[in-house]
């Protein structure tokens, strides 16, 4: 028994020198580190905000990388997040999985010095900033508009958010539906919204259930990137491209055939490599101490909307795209 | 038992190694006070939903319901809290309502397993269906949050440097050590484990044994959703979902036997360190979360699979322990 105790000594000491091998780059210049932490790891969207985070870092010469857990649990945020303060690094991004859950972890790490940046959370507590690379009013209105236009302002829509809990989706449905109520007072929902668009499964079912029950259904707004999506390929199924409008948010890449056969009226969206470049470059300024003040601006963003009182930065890069455009954009 | 210590070495050298390696690649920035009280702050939510796991396998079972009866304990609590405001009663019935459902919805599991004839597998499965969709019925899905600075002391603050939630689940682990090793409820849970119906015909009332392990697996993941919702100064359906199969990883880790009968609080703690120190030292490395997860699966079958493995490349006549 001791010699096998032995063996799994020194196969686990084996294992620790291959772990030394993985070792970091050393520390050499006292170059800041900024780590961004993400939703979730190894999905299309963040590795396009990845490329952002890793430009900033080329551009304002930081150590800027991206970490996220394997599932998109605000639990394993919370986890990364303590990691990092005992890491001691100087300034964290946050993509909250949830806003509330990550407030006592961000004022634990503003404790010890630490900046604290997050990206699609307003009215976030904690942080130092909240930038955003779109306003999310005028966002929802320009895709509500797009609807109105392509509807002629009349008839019954079926809607999907990602989830009832997701803020921002949800912001977008409320507020679109105010402004549909103020200004197209005929364009109307069917039922109420429902948490599919983060699948395409569940959206397909959703809007072939929907198409079944209404079938005067003018058309489907689709919040999360795979509602518009599922929507527009029951559509093209059933031959009703050109009958049945869809608009929502989408990737292009994923979009762009869509959007060719007109199954696809619009597609809404920012650019994540905007957002993470932005956030990082926010991240920077803060940490060199250097103000932010209205008319703070960016290379390839333009001027932001700063509002101090809310801590929150506001970029107006809202992306839309057609059957043209969609294919020029890199994610 | 030998084989249990055996396991415990294994482990402590584990651990000993993966803290020499994290060392020696990240010299003091893993090597420091902080990531031991980062560590020690991250290990006692998943610490107290596995103990919550080991009872229920102990006995030959399995409980999945413990998240969801976590966050159910944890919406109950923070509704009570949240409607007390700053009336201070209000600290003590919080927690205290807390724990009484994620008694009551323990107890419902024991009684399914106990007299439905259910397995736990299904009865859990079901009950885990049930208290999630009633906490994210009763909630509509949102966060009940803004709790006494008492409250967020339990998941934030430390005791002369040990971390708060640490000591509720040293706690936790000595009181479950002790009924499991000491207490003829344990000794009966143990031998249900092994063959449940010599012992019913050596006349222990078995039901009642299963009826309660389970309640105590309950009152245990309410106790997990108290930390967690000090932690994240809010309660939530859905949240730590992604804990559940981990207390399965850390428990058979831990020397627990799926098949019931077998297991010590001492060898799932080392465990738990083990899994901790590898989820944080890839943290601190910067390296894919993913790869966390590989290494996890990967020392996890190394070490279940280290008698088979040991009989293959030794060639030992095999010895009876």
């Amino acid at each position: 028994m001791t010699s096998r105790t032995l063996t799994s000594i020194l196969s686990a000491a084996a294992f620790a020198a291959t772990l030394a091998g993985l070792s970091a780059s050393p520390g050499a210049a006292k170059e800041p580190e900024i780590v961004a932490v993400v939703k979730i790891e190894g999905i299309p969207w963040f590795n396009r905000f990845a490329e952002g985070v890793k430009q900033a870092g080329a551009d304002l010469h930081v150590k800027a990388t991206q970490v996220g857990p394997a599932q998109a649990d605000p639990a394993q945020q919370v986890k990364i997040i303590e990691d990092l303060i005992a890491k001691g690094v100087d300034a964290i991004v946050v993509v909250p999985n949830d806003a509330k859950v990550l407030e006592p972890v961000f004022e634990r790490a503003r404790a010890k010095g630490i900046v604290v940046v997050t990206h699609e959370s307003p009215d976030q507590k904690g942080a130092d900033w909240d930038v955003e690379t779109i306003d999310n009013k005028k966002f929802a209105e320009e895709v509500f508009q797009k609807f109105a236009d392509l509807t002629g302002g009349k008839g019954e829509f079926g809607l999907f958010v990602g989830g009832l809990t997701v803020p921002l989706h949800n912001y977008w449905a409320d507020t679109g539906l105010a402004y549909l109520k103020d200004k197209y007072p005929d364009l109307k929902p069917v039922a109420d919204r429902l948490p599919v668009g983060e699948s395409l499964d569940d959206s397909f079912k959703a809007t072939q259930d929907l198409l079944k029950a209404h079938p005067n259904l003018k058309g489907i707004v689709g919040f999360g990137s795979q509602g518009p999506i599922a929507a527009a390929h029951v559509l093209q199924q059933q031959g009703l491209v050109g009958k049945v409008a869809v608009v929502g948010t989408v990737l292009p890449k994923q979009a762009a055939p869509y959007l060719k056969d007109g199954a696809l009226n619009a597609g809404f969206l920012w650019d994540p490599k905007d957002a993470g470049y932005a956030a990082v470059a926010v991240a920077k300024k803060v940490l060199d101490k250097k103000p932010i003040e209205p008319g703070f601006e960016l290379p390839g963003l333009g001027k932001a909307d700063v509002d101090p009182a809310k801590r929150q930065i506001k970029f107006d890069q809202i992306k839309t795209f057609t059957a043209n455009n969609a294919a020029s954009f890199g994610f | 038992m030998s084989d249990g210590l055996r396991l415990d070495s294994l482990l402590l050298a584990l651990l000993i190694a993966l803290s020499a390696g994290f060392t020696l690649a990240l010299g003091s920035d893993f090597a420091s006070l902080a990531t031991f009280q980062s560590i020690a702050f991250q290990l006692p939510e998943l610490g107290l939903l596995s103990l919550a796991m080991m009872v229920a396998m102990l006995s030959g079972g399995i409980d999945l319901s413990i998240v969801a009866i976590a966050n159910l304990a944890a919406l109950a609590a923070a509704t009570a809290l949240v409607g007390f405001g700053p009336n201070p009663a209000g600290l003590w019935l919080g927690p205290l309502l807390g724990l009484a459902v994620a008694a009551l919805a323990g107890a419902v599991n024991g009684g399914l397993v106990a007299w439905s004839g259910l397995s736990p597998i299904l009865a859990t499965l079901s009950t885990m269906t049930l208290y999630g969709g009633a906490a994210l019925g009763l909630s509509r899905g949102g966060v009940v949050a803004g709790f006494p600075p008492a409250i967020l002391w339990l998941g934030n603050g430390s005791v002369a440097g040990v971390p708060a939630p640490l000591v509720v689940f040293a706690a936790a682990a000595l009181a479950v050590g002790v009924v499991l090793s000491a207490t003829p409820f344990g000794v009966a849970v143990r031998m249900i484990g092994s063959n449940e119906r010599a012992v019913r015909y050596a006349g222990v009332d078995t039901a009642s044994v299963i009826l309660r392990v389970y309640l105590l697996s309950g009152v245990l993941a309410g106790v997990a959703g108290l930390v967690m919702l000090a932690r994240f100064n809010s309660a939530k359906a859905g949240s730590g979902d992604s804990y559940l199969l981990l207390t399965i990883l850390a428990a058979v880790l831990g020397g627990v036997d799926p098949s019931g009968g077998r297991g010590r609080t001492t060898s799932l703690i080392l465990a738990l360190l083990v899994l901790q120190v590898i989820a944080s030292g890839f943290n601190l490395l910067e390296v894919s979360a993913y790869l966390t997860l590989v290494t996890w699966g990967a020392v996890l079958l190394a070490v279940i699979a280290r008698p088979a493995l040991a009989r293959a490349f030794l060639r030992r006549p095999e010895t009876s322990t």
